[in-house]
Parts: C-alpha cells; structure tokens; sequence
C-alpha cells in the first residue's frame, strides 16, 4: 500500500510555519513505515497483517525550553497544531543547563540497510516465503509435529531536518522471520526455534531457518533433569547476543537513571574479561540497527562500550551530551516504550530521541567454535533464552528461563540434552567469567531486538532445574 | 465517521469478504517523565486513523491506515481482503466466528478533569513536585516520575451491524527513587492510575505516596539482604499479587495461547486441556472483570463489539474459563466472553487480560501475619522471569519483612521469590478481606509487539515458596 508524501518537503513547512511562529529552534523529523506480519501458528497462516505509518516529531527549543509534540496529521494545519502543542509545552518545560539542537555533521553511507527487493515485495509473495518456513521444519523430520512464528518485513523511510541545518534522509528494509517448533516422541516433548533480523533479501531463507528450528527441537527430546549448581556454560550467538546486549543497553545515561546504575561512574574499570570487546557500532554494514544517521539527523559512529574488559564510553544523544558536558555520539534514537504506542519494528515519530545503542556487537576472537566445545571437560551449552531480566536491575542479578536447547556436554562432546532449566546469577560475575571467544560471529536475539555476537564460553554460572 | 465505517464494511462485503470490522481511532495521548526535579520530556501525541480486518476464504487479513478519505480505506480494505486469500492457501479450517449479541451503543468514560483541559503547566508543575517530593534525604540521589495519559475515542463497526463508540480516557504515573549509601543503592518504584481523568490521582494523595516512595528507597539501606529460605510461607500484598496473578493466571488463561499460537515468543500454558480439574486450593478464586469502573482495564466491549462481563477464570481452585476471542470461543464451543483488544488502530486485536484479579477472602491482612511462624511478607511488584508455561515463576519485590513467630522482624532488601505455579495454588491457604485492583500499565504480547494497560491485583496471600538469597 503506498501513500504518497513528501517528506522533505513537509518538514521544510514545519520549519517555515515554526520561524512563522517565532520558535527559536525547531526540528522535523518526518517519517514513513510500511510493516506487514504474516503470523503462523499450528502449522497454519493465522493472519496476514499489515500498518502504514507516517507522521511526524517536533521538537522545539525555545527561551531555554524544550518541547515536543506528534501528529499523523501532515496537513499545515496539522504540522502548525503539532508546533503550538511543542512551543506550549517548551514554555513550561524549562532547562536548568543550555541546549541547543545538533549541528549538520557529514553521514557516511552504511552499505546492506536497503533493499528494494524487501520494500517491493509483494504481499502474497511474502505470505508464501513465510509458509516455507514452516514447511521446511515439517519435511525434516516426523517427530515435527507443530509449527508457529512469524515473519514482518519492514519498510522505512525518514527525514530529518532542523533550522541549525541539519537536512538529512535515510530509509531501511527489515525482515524479522522466527519459527518454533515443537517435536514429539511418545510422551517426550520439546521445542526448537530459530528468529533472525536481515536487511536484505538474499540473506533470507526460510528453509535454513525452519530447518534450524526444526534440528534443535528434535535433538531436545528425551532430556533428563539438571542438577542445581554451577557450570561451565557455552552459549551460542542465539544466547551470546542477549550477554552482547545488555551492557550496550545498559550505557545509556537514560536508562542508567531510570533503570539500572550498573555501570554508572564506572568508565575506565575492568568490568568483563580481557578478550570481551563490545561495540556500538551503527556503521557495522547489514545488521539490524545499521544506519548512517541517528533520530537526530547526526552522523552514528563506532563507539567501543566494553574494550578488553575496560569499560569505555557511554552512549549520548544531543539532549544527554548537553546535560553531561559532553558530545552527542550519534546515538539519539526514538524508541524504548510510550503507552499507546506498540514497540514498532519501524521508525517511531511519536517519541522523542533518548540515548540508546541500536546495534550492538560483541567482536569474535579467535576460538573456533568447535576448539570451545572439545576444550570442555563438563558444561553445559545454551541455544535459547526466554524471558531473560535483571530481576535485580541495580545488582545485575540476572536470570533466564532455559526453555529448551539445554545441552549436556562431557569431554569435549555433546553427550545429551536438559530439561526445561533456569540460569540464575549476576550479570557483572557473567561478564567477568567468560574464558572463551569463537570467531563465528552471527545475528540472534529476541522479539525484535537483535544484535551480532560470536560463541562465547563463561567458566561458572548458576543453573537450576525449572520443571 | 460512521458513514465512512459503513462505506468499508460493506465494501468489504461486495469484495467477496465473509466478515469485516473496522476500528476509526482518534488519539490524544500525553507523556511527562521528570528526573531529579527537571521536567525532561513532554510528549503531546495526536493521531487518527483505521484499522480494518476482514475474512475471507477463511482466513484473516489486516491492514491500517492514516488515510481516512474513501479511496485511503478502499485501497486498505482491498490489501486486507487480498492478505486474507493469500492467507487461506495455508488453513486446515476456515475461521468461524462464535455469535454474539450485535450491538450499537455509546460508552464514555467518566472524567472530571480532562487531561486536555489542564494547562501544561498544571500538569507538569505536578509532577515536578511530585518528584522533588521523594528527595527526603540527601542519600536520596535519583528520583524519576512518569506520568501518562490515553485519550482514545474509538468507533467500531461490523458487517455484521455492530456501531459501538467508546470515549476512553486512562491515566497512570510511575514513581521511582534510588537512594545510595556506599556502594550500595537501592530503589523503590510505585504506580497509581485508572480509568477516568486526573482526579483519580489528586484523590490518591500523590504527595504522601511521593514522600513515601523517598523514604522507603532510604530505609531499604538499612535493610537487610534476604537469606535464601526454601519452602517457607510467603505473605504477599496487593500490589505484588498483581503482578504474580498477572502472569501466572492471566497470560496462562488467554485461549490463543492454550491453543499453542502464541509458542514463538509468548509461550503456551501448563494447564492446557485442564478446564473443570482443580489446580488450585480451595481458597482461590480468580476472575477477569473489564466492567470494573475506574480501572485501566475498564470496558463495556471489546474490540469485536463483544459485550463484556466477568469471567471466572477459576472457582474454589477450579479451572474454570479462558479468555477468548469469537474465534476461540467457536473452537472451544463457549460464548465469546469479550478477550479482544488492540492497542490502537494500527495493530489487529489479540486477546488480553481486562483486569485480572483473586477474589477476596475473609483473612484479615493482621491475622495472616499472626498465624505465619516463619516466612517473608514481600510487598510491591519488581520484575518477574517467567517460563514459557507459566510453570516456573520468579518474580522480585519492591520490599520485605521477615516473619518470626507471627510478627514483622527484620526489613529485607532485594527480596526475590520463585515456586512452581501448581505447587504454589495447591499451598494458598490464607487469602485477605483487603482486595485491590492496581494499575499494571505494560503488559506485552504480539508481533508487532502491542503495550496495553490493565488492572490486576486481588487482597493479601499466603502461600509456599522459595525464596532466593542474595
């Protein structure tokens, strides 16, 4: 479905009808989504769904004030509402410390973000692409009893534009395509799933997903129950990359505030092992969050968060960096979760930017994966997290259920599979405890949230049985 | 509006669809967040559009729009008719629809002061005071207050004849304070809210809560960090049973995800193929109830024109009913019971918790204390870790006391509980007189994920866990 809207053009009336207005700054960041889900379940297509999207943030600075306001209504009378609804609220909303709305920087083009092939795929081809999914896992084998995921294919584009002379676009193609499969035998039962985040199409197939989901599910079966106390635990990129994640998130000023201190005035400490490099890196080609500007118009950059085990920087956008005397990084994105507003694949205009890292990659070293596994005398290796939280977010107590993919390994093999198991243990002792680097970085995570990671090996955490 | 929901559904009707609805929204929604007294963000958000699902051939297809002209909702209603035939090339049987009762009707939400009534400065002059409320001490370092409003008038209307308008207005504020002492921090967070308008939070006293939240992060200093207890009674509060029914009743309850369609992410439930078993003692009673006035989970009808009631989700331990949607209700063959929402316009309705909640007993809060020799009294949600089944549960607390001998001992700090969920409803042997229903402002489902706002709660418990140590 297409809309046809300017959005260069409407933000340059939102800027027009702002100096109108007599606002000091303003900024426009115009944006439009297409996202379509086809969603499976029982090895059936459940439903077909799709969202158009478009509209439009604006952000005002005005007598040492700031506001915001949101329209989906790009008319000039909405885009004027939208800017007395900012300016209104800048005049209550003042500032104890100087802002002022980014500078122009120069972007560098980040290859693998957009592929026309994702943004003109027709619908019902996109329906048939999901259903191979399924049909792959039911071919690979008759224990396979029953499938269900999803695939979204996203479409972006947006346009940034502020009166200091910021005047940037960008646009995107996301596929999001996950399966869960459950396989049966006898009264055994277990799962397997496979989610993964492309941008382009070639690097989606949807056979090697279903296939993957399929394997994992099947070799779970007849798995006994692990004995509580701590192991020697291998996880691979699907588990690696929520490790990789959560000091990445976690260095935003913002969430360091209203979240978890964990890594507050902790620059320069050691605070994970002396291989563990962890980066923000937007301009990292063809990963979920690759992109040459952020929500602010502004050029992203790498940003190393832990080196070697050193943590080194925070991540800032404008508004963060003027409050903390430093320089915005690029990382001024529109996201996190306001009521009323589902958490979009998309470009989101109804929020405004916070500090927040979009791509994070935990480097490979220089294990290979296979070396990780014969160099273990006794572990365990993890494939799948599910619903994965700081239970204690200012400690970093951390735990995970271990739905399923829990696997026994003795003398360097994998020897059977666990039960349904839970990891419980700290977040900063999991960072200081990995031993072991594998080179085979690849893309995992969860719920639409995805990140780039190797195998990586901790040499003790806690794991408890949860059935 | 109404011309233009009966242009596309018989529309969608002439397309050859066997079923269609639509959704026209108009959003005003607001958001404030202040941080150590600095108002830091201000989020005024206005947006309309439609959301249009049809069926046929037996499946479903979906699509939203911003473009309210004719031609805009002509050309979405075809991309949902042609997605629905796609879909069917991939069905087993062709979705059927339980009846209902076709409505038309008029719901609005009671407001007495309209969020869009108040000046800017009203609004976040109270929660700048709110927030510098909570800075009782100076151990006191960070306070954060977040406050947000949905304002949503909605008409929904069916091929099958149904005009149901819905004027909402909801609102909620989350409170946080960290206080740090050395190397230790410790925080403490609350959330009031409801249905209706900004009075609900004057009649709460804000102020008081604020100052409470300050000091009791200070006290939490003082605290000390919970011993790890095995099989030991816990005492919860209202506000920590919200969560716990939350996740270990609600989401397990919800049909689509007893029929498996929520695997992928969500998960499934234990207690599939349960219905009429007792898995529960006989002291627990857990209904879901969107008819309760000035809740966040407050509807009179869902988003398939549903007339809403209670539910009893189960009876004296009983496993008794499952949310549904007219769909599920035609697989399980029970009446649809109004399980439907979305969050907005832009997404297809799934079926969700209205307001989930154990029924009250005859305890008294004192005399649950009293009769409890040795366990923990934990109060005020934190984060729950839950399995895909609903089986194996940890959920944190905000606080606790220990319980020695029938009295409130030592304050504890970073207290976290986890059992296994029938284990657990078989051991509830003492439930309070003191209900409540709070306000839980994000549960998550979906994909696309969808952020709704519902009530949950019940009165004090009792029950058997285990607790883990710090």
């Amino acid at each position: 479905m297409e809309i046809k809207v300017n959005l260069e053009e409407r933000t340059e009336k939102a800027i027009e009808l702002g100096s109108k207005l007599g606002i000091d700054e303003v900024e426009a960041y115009a944006v439009w989504n297409k996202v379509f889900t086809v969603r499976m379940a029982n090895n059936i297509i459940l439903e077909s769904k799709g969202v158009l999207d478009i509209g439009m943030g604006i952000r005002v600075v005005h007598r040492e004030g700031i506001g915001f306001s949101a329209t989906a209504d790009l008319s000039d009378e909405g885009i004027r509402k939208a800017l007395e609804n900012a300016l209104n609220s800048a005049k209550n909303r003042k500032l104890p410390f100087k802002y002022s709305l980014p500078e122009p920087t120069t972007p560098k083009k980040v290859e693998g973000t957009f592929d026309p092939k994702v943004a003109n795929l027709p619908e019902d081809e996109a329906v048939e692409l999901a259903y191979k999914m399924v049909e792959a896992a039911l071919e690979y084998d008759k224990k396979v009893r029953d499938n269900s995921g999803e695939l979204d294919i996203i479409v972006y584009h947006v346009h940034v534009r502020n009166s200091k002379g910021v005047n940037v676009s960008d646009h995107g193609t996301k596929i999001e395509a996950s399966l869960n499969t459950i396989a049966k035998s006898g009264v055994e039962e277990s799962e397997g799933f496979k989610a993964k985040g492309f941008r382009m199409l070639k690097n989606f197939n949807p056979e090697d997903i279903g296939v993957k989901a399929a394997e994992l599910a099947v070799k779970s079966l007849g798995g006994e129950k692990i004995e509580p106390a701590e192991y020697t635990v291998i996880l691979s990129p699907s588990t690696s990359t929520t490790i990789a994640t959560y000091p990445v998130f976690l260095v935003s000023p913002y969430f360091m505030k209203t979240y978890s201190p964990l890594f507050e005035g902790k620059l320069g400490e050691t605070v994970a092992h002396e291989k563990f490099t962890v980066l923000e890196d937007p301009t990292w080609p063809g990963l979920w969050g690759s992109c040459s500007i952020d929500d602010e118009g502004v050029a992203t950059r790498r940003i190393p968060v832990i080196e070697n085990g050193v943590l080194k920087n925070y991540v800032y956008d404008s508004f963060y960096a003027s409050m903390e005397g430093k320089q915005s990084t690029g990382s001024g994105f529109r996201t996190g979760f306001v009521v009323g507003v589902g958490i979009f694949p998309g470009k989101n205009y109804v929020l405004e930017p916070l500090p927040y890292a979009v791509n994070p990659v935990l480097l490979p070293g220089d294990w290979k994966r296979d070396e990780v596994l014969q160099e273990t005398k006794e572990g365990v290796l993890l494939e799948r997290f599910h619903y994965t939280r700081l239970t204690n977010p200012t400690r970093g107590d951390f735990t995970s259920v271990l739905r399923f993919g829990v696997f026994k390994i003795k003398n360097g093999e994998i020897v059977g599979a666990y039960k349904k198991s839970r990891l419980v243990d700290n977040l900063l002792n999991i960072l200081k405890n990995v031993d072991a680097i594998a080179d085979d970085l690849d893309i995992g995570g969860s719920w639409g949230d995805y990140a780039a990671a190797p195998t990586i090996r901790i040499s003790k955490a806690r794991i408890i049985p949860a059935e | 509006m109404e011309d233009l929901a009966e242009f596309v559904v018989n529309f969608a009707s002439k397309l050859g669809a066997t079923y269609a609805d639509i959704r026209i929204e108009e959003h005003y929604d607001e958001n404030i967040e202040v941080m150590n007294g600095v108002p830091e963000k201000h989020v005024i958000i206005r947006k309309k559009g439609a959301g249009i699902r049809v069926l046929a051939d037996g499946a479903w297809g979906f699509q939203s729009t911003t473009d309210l002209t004719r031609e805009g909702l002509k050309k979405a209603t075809e991309i949902a008719f042609k997605v629905a035939k796609a879909s069917s090339k991939h069905l087993k049987e062709p979705v059927k629809l339980a009846p209902i009762k076709v409505a038309k009707d008029h719901v609005k939400v009671k407001v007495e002061k309209d969020i869009e009534d108040m000046s800017a400065e009203e609004k976040i002059g109270c929660c700048i005071e709110w927030d510098k409320t909570m800075k009782v001490s100076e151990e006191v370092k960070r306070t954060s207050t977040n406050f947000s409003c949905v304002k949503v008038n909605k008409l929904f209307a069916s091929s099958e004849g149904a005009l149901i308008r819905f004027e909402n207005h909801v609102l909620w504020v989350f409170i946080n304070s960290f206080a740090k002492r050395n190397d230790l921090i410790q925080s403490y967070s609350w959330i009031e809210g409801g249905s209706g308008g900004f009075e609900l939070l004057e009649k709460v006293n804000m102020h008081k809560l604020a100052e409470k939240v300050g000091k009791k992060s200070v006290e939490l200093l003082d605290a000390e960090a919970a011993p790890k207890m095995e099989k030991v009674y816990a005492v919860m509060e209202s506000d920590y049973v919200a969560l716990l029914v939350h996740e270990i009743v609600g989401h397990p309850s919800e049909a689509d995800r007893v029929l498996e369609r929520e695997a992928a992410w969500a998960g499934t439930t234990w207690w599939k193929g349960l219905e009429g078993q007792k898995i529960g003692s006989d002291l627990l009673t857990v209904y879901d109830d969107p008819t309760v006035e000035g809740t966040l989970g407050f509807y009179l009808y869902d988003d398939e024109g549903t007339p809403a009631r209670r539910k009893v989700l189960i009876e004296n331990g009983v496993l008794k009913e499952r949310m549904h949607s007219r769909e599920t209700a035609a697989i399980f063959g029970v009446e649809p019971n109004a399980g439907m929402r979305a969050i907005t316009y832009e997404f297809i309705p799934l079926i969700r918790m209205s307001n989930t909640f154990i029924a009250k007993g005859d305890w008294k809060r004192d005399e649950i204390i009293e009769e409890t020799k040795r366990g923990v009294y934990v109060i005020g949600m934190k984060q729950p870790s839950i399995d895909d089944k609903r089986y194996n549960w940890t959920i944190s607390a905000q606080e606790g006391y220990l319980i020695e001998n029938g009295e409130l001992t030592k304050h504890l700090r970073d207290v976290a509980l986890m059992a296994i969920a029938p284990e657990f409803f078989k051991s509830i042997d003492a439930v309070g007189d003191d209900l409540e229903i709070r306000s839980v402002p994000g549960c998550g489902k979906g994909t696309p994920m969808q952020g709704l706002y519902v009530g949950n709660g019940g009165p004090t418990i009792r029950g058997i866990v285990n607790v883990l140590g710090v």
